[in-house]
């Protein structure tokens, strides 16, 4: 078997990285497909508690990567889905514990093992983002559709055009619109944030307070039926296996009458 | 193809539009390492040059920067009224 190593990056902290690696990974599951969910945000241990996963961590990726432990010994088994798994980050290390060699060899033994490896990273742009990239042939930026977030989501785009030899394709997801506020143009449309980065669109997901429920009952919010956040993230997952999934509302969520005048006329890329 | 605007910003513009426009600008610099005053001195020379040839109408003059995929162009366009020659 050989999977696809997908990371999910972002330049800005606080997007929503760990929220989609935890949805991206349950939705996937859920289509039948075999998933490992790599947390790489070592000393700062996140994906665990979104999991719902926290009191069963016993060994993690840095125990995997120093040879404490197998690789399957650290695996933590998802609650629900017998298909998913996670390796968590160390919570007591830093980012120097795993290089980048390291990185690429760990991926090439989940890859055997999985259909789909999701790479949680760390904010920046430093050496934690470099190593998280290491192992991974795609790429999902995420980003909010606020300037400071979109800025750094381009300096992402930017290092991973740099490095197209590894990875041969990046899309963006759109995370925490609020189709209220780009009604009212008090925000830049899922529209205006794609024509100025310049990349695909892999998916939108709406600001939903269901999402702050749904880590603190540990339960990814993808895994709930009847949420529109949580489908979401399940059409994220159909688009990554190659269906071709229409944007939910996206006209709603996305520019006035007058917006789709001009789209007519003049056709955006996306 | 866009055209970023920040010769002629209208003040009534929408919050999201002029979000937009900034972003845009910013993108531009940041691609390029373009420090903030550059294109203002740029202008300032490439007036002068122009003018060395050309009375120019300076109430028209316009610089634009236009963005292709993630590439941006400098659009100049100097309305000349007399040859100086
Ligand atoms: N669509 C959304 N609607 C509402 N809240 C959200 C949404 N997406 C993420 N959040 C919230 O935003 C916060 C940050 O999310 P998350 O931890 O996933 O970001 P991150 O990019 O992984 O952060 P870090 O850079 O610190 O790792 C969390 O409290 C999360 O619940
Ligand atoms: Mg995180």
């Amino acid at each position: 078997m050989s999977g696809r190593v997908i990371v999910i990056t972002s330049g800005k902290g606080g997007v929503g990285k760990t929220t989609a690696s935890a949805n991206i990974g349950v939705s996937l599951a859920q289509t039948g497909v075999s998933v490992a969910m790599v947390d790489m945000d070592i000393g700062l241990r996140n994906l665990d508690i979104l999991m719902g996963l926290e009191n069963r961590v016993v060994y993690n990726l840095v125990d995997v990567v120093e040879e404490r432990c197998k690789l399957r010994q650290a695996l933590v088994k998802d609650k629900r889905l017998p298909n998913l798994c996670l390796l968590p980050a160390a919570q007591t290390r830093d980012k120097s514990a795993v290089n980048a060699e390291q990185m690429k060899k760990l991926c090439g033994e989940l890859k055997a093992l999985f259909d789909y490896v999701i790479v949680d990273s760390p904010a920046g742009i430093e050496s934690g983002f470099q190593n998280a990239v290491a192992g991974a042939e795609e790429a999902i930026v995420i980003t909010t559709p606020e300037m400071s977030a979109v800025r750094d989501a381009d300096r992402i785009v930017g290092l991973l055009e740099a490095r197209k030899e590894e990875i041969s394709q990046y899309r963006l997801v759109l995370n925490r619109v609020r189709p209220g506020m780009i009604r009212t143009n008090d925000m830049m449309s899922v529209e205006d944030v794609l024509e100025i980065l310049s990349v695909k669109l892999l998916g939108v997901v709406p600001e939903d307070e269901q999402i702050i429920v749904s880590t603190n009952k540990g339960e990814p919010i993808a895994g709930t039926d009847n949420i529109r956040s949580g489908l979401a993230f399940r059409n994220i997952a159909r688009r990554l296996r190659g269906e071709d999934v229409p944007f939910m509302d996206l006209d709603e969520l996305n520019a006035n009458w007058f917006g789709k005048v001009v789209k007519f006329f003049a056709p955006a890329r996306v | 193809m866009q055209v970023v605007n920040w010769f002629f910003r209208r003040k009534d513009e929408s919050v999201r539009s002029q979000a937009k426009d900034r972003m845009r600008l910013m993108l531009i610099h940041d691609r390029l390492e373009l420090p903030a005053d550059r294109l203002s001195s740029l202008e300032e020379e490439l007036i002068a040059v122009v003018s060395r040839y050309f009375d120019i109408d300076r109430q028209t003059t316009r610089f634009d920067l236009q963005q292709y995929e993630r590439r941006a162009a400098l659009i100049a366009n100097f309305p000349l009224l007399r040859s100086k020659c």
